[in-house]
């Protein structure tokens, strides 16, 4: 990481869609700033974009317009091997559908992306063990997605998405899965995980209740970001609440 | 990578034995049917491989070791004087009939050879002598031929070409391309069953002394007698193989149902590696999502790939040695030598990172953003 620069920096960033000869345009000019430590949440209706900016700042998606910097590095000046590169070395990502490979256990899932950034087995399913540990599955590492409950994949998910240490998480609805009680118990141990290891997380859902997780909310209406402060210390205590 | 892509493979226990079934099907079948060829042109230059003799001499143009023509047998007096011949011997083959004791009757081929050196007679005797050729009328005849000519023993009488002929010793294995049996006996006696004229035979089998090159004598025997061919044995026992080769078609029949059965082995390797990843699309789409770079996929379905391969060659081999166990007989024997065994697992390889690019292209245009906008 680059020092001092925010590990998200977004300006101005346009995007339009084209089908049939039909052009719509998603993001209209967003700017967005998360800072070190920080969790953003982004929200709002279906269509309004929020899957394309997730997209976006996981180097996946290019946009038509504007400035992208991750971690100080200007997605713009980057190659298509360059921006996996950094999606495989400073993202990780939590996806709504969990997105385990299903042949393999939970030990051996969490340690896929380490074994992607060439790490020996041994030494990535031991730090894979670790994170399975730190969301409290210590006893599940050699179970299988197809023997684990929607939560327990979840944390599965959030074990990978931590393994690697990564300087941002990326989560695309991770709670719309889950009911209440498994959503909150994911959102209190993210955020608890997050805040602990120092990683910034930007969000993205639908799910009203998780709001106060957030050090920020972001409203995406009509492709435009309206921001939503919260007060740091509600959602620390929202999270020890939900783990208590 | 590799640990990723073998534990995917093997947690999809279907399409891993679908592919594997593929696999070894093509494995054994090449091997079967290699084997069987194999087995099948040693029978045709048989008796120039045993005959123990360095050197085939005979009538011009001469095609095939068991359809000869006659050539002058006081010739062989002529190689004996070169330097560099050890023994030259007269040697007859020709076709007679032998009477069976029902009444019925055998087209066989009837072998020649000089009574002192009894070179090119005989061998793998298990019954009586080879010396014993040497009596009156004494004939060898197969253990595998007694079913067509009922079932002689040792010491029993048969008649060949009007001739007496008994049975003094029994040979294993002496199997021919031909279906009718071989029949050693001597010189003489070969001459009376095939009521050949006096002084001819149909070869001459040369011996050469150590120290000298077979190519050389060739030469010189050639130089002395330029009425003959003169071939060194592997020269004569290819020329006779191509015969059957090229007038039969058996090449191309034997190679044609090999490569249909290559081509059913990659169809279904190609299909079941195809339907595995299309079954799995999702998951690849995840892991390029993770950051797995374009190498990394190909690499995880060449894994795959290879895993593939070397577990069909080693379920196809042990399935090939089985068959090779119960199946090979000196009528059909099945000749798998190391060659064709390595040669057809490299061959599986082949199909099988063949079988891998198909899905990759599939993989490749695969767009991890997909895992994000579902």
């Amino acid at each position: 990481m680059k020092a001092n620069l925010p590990p998200v920096a977004v300006h101005n960033v346009h995007k339009t869609y084209r089908r049939g000869g039909i052009a719509t345009p998603v993001l209209q000019g967003v700017n967005l700033v998360v800072g070190h430590g920080r969790c953003a949440v982004l929200t709002g209706p279906s269509g309004s974009g929020k899957s394309t900016l997730l997209s976006i700042l996981g180097t996946m998606l290019s946009p038509d317009q504007g400035s992208v910097r991750i971690a100080g590095h200007d997605l713009g000046r980057l190659d298509a091997a360059a921006r996996t590169r950094l999606r495989r070395e400073l993202i990780g990502f939590v996806f709504q559908r969990f997105e385990l490979l299903r042949g393999l256990s939970a030990l051996d899932n969490v340690a896929v992306p380490l074994a992607l950034r060439r790490m020996p087995q041994r030494a990535a399913q031991k730090r894979a063990a670790e994170a399975l540990a730190a969301v409290g599955l210590a006893d599940k590492l050699h179970s299988h997605p197809r023997h684990l409950s929607a939560g327990q994949c979840q944390r599965v998910a959030l074990a990978r998405a931590l393994a690697g240490e990564p300087e941002l998480i990326l989560a695309d609805e991770p709670t719309a899965s889950l009911d209440e009680q498994h959503g909150l118990e994911l959102m209190g141990l993210l955020r608890r995980l997050t805040a602990e290891q120092g990683r910034t997380a930007v969000i993205v859902t639908h799910d009203p209740r998780i709001l106060r997780f957030a050090d920020v909310v972001y409203r995406l209406a009509h492709g435009r970001l309206e921001t939503a402060e919260r007060p740091r210390a509600s959602l620390i205590s929202a999270a020890e609440e939900v783990l208590t | 990578m590799g640990w990723i892509a073998v534990k995917t493979l093997v947690a999809d226990r279907g399409k891993l034995a679908t592919a594997l079934v593929g696999l070894v099907f093509s494995l054994v079948l090449v091997n079967v049917q290699g084997g069987l060829f194999l087995g099948l042109l040693g029978k045709a230059s048989l008796l120039v491989d045993r005959a123990g003799a360095d050197i085939w001499v005979g009538h011009k143009a001469m095609h095939n070791v068991d359809f000869p023509h006659a050539i002058p047998s006081r010739w062989v007096a002529r190689l004996r004087s070169l330097p560099g011949v050890q023994r030259a011997e007269p040697y007859t083959i020709g076709w007679a009939t032998m009477t069976l004791p029902s009444g019925g009757f055998e087209p066989v081929v009837v072998v020649g050879s000089d009574p002192a050196s009894l070179l090119g007679s005989a061998w793998n005797i298990r019954e009586g002598s080879p010396g014993a050729l040497r009596h009156n009328d004494g004939i060898v005849v197969d253990e595998c031929d007694d079913h067509k000519l009922e079932h002689p023993a040792v010491g029993d009488l048969r008649e060949i070409g009007g001739r007496k002929a008994r049975v003094v010793a029994k040979s294993r294995g002496i199997v021919g391309f031909l279906i009718s049996p071989y029949v050693f006996t001597t010189l003489d006696r070969a001459a009376e069953y095939l009521r050949l004229p006096h002084g001819v035979c149909s070869y001459y089998l040369v011996q050469v002394k150590p120290g000298f090159s077979v190519d050389e004598v060739s030469q010189a025997i050639r130089h002395r007698t330029p009425q003959l061919d003169v071939y060194a044995r592997h020269e004569y026992a290819r020329i006779s193989i191509q015969f059957w080769m090229t007038r039969t078609g058996l090449g191309i029949s034997f190679g044609a149902a090999t490569l249909l059965g290559l081509a059913v082995g990659l169809v279904m390797v190609a299909q079941t590696l195809y339907a595995s990843v299309l079954d799995r699309l999702g998951e690849f789409g995840t892991l390029k999502a993770l950051g797995a770079e374009e190498w990394q996929v190909y690499q995880i379905l060449f894994t795959q790939a290879l895993a593939l391969a070397g577990g069909g060659s080693l379920i196809g081999l042990v399935a090939v040695a089985a068959i090779r166990h119960w199946f090979h007989s000196y009528r059909a024997p099945i000749v798998i030598p190391l060659w064709l065994s390595l040669g057809s697992c490299l061959l599986l390889l082949a199909i099988a990172l063949v079988s891998s690019l198909l899905p990759y292209l599939r993989v490749r245009r695969l767009d991890p953003v997909m895992v994000l906008q579902g």
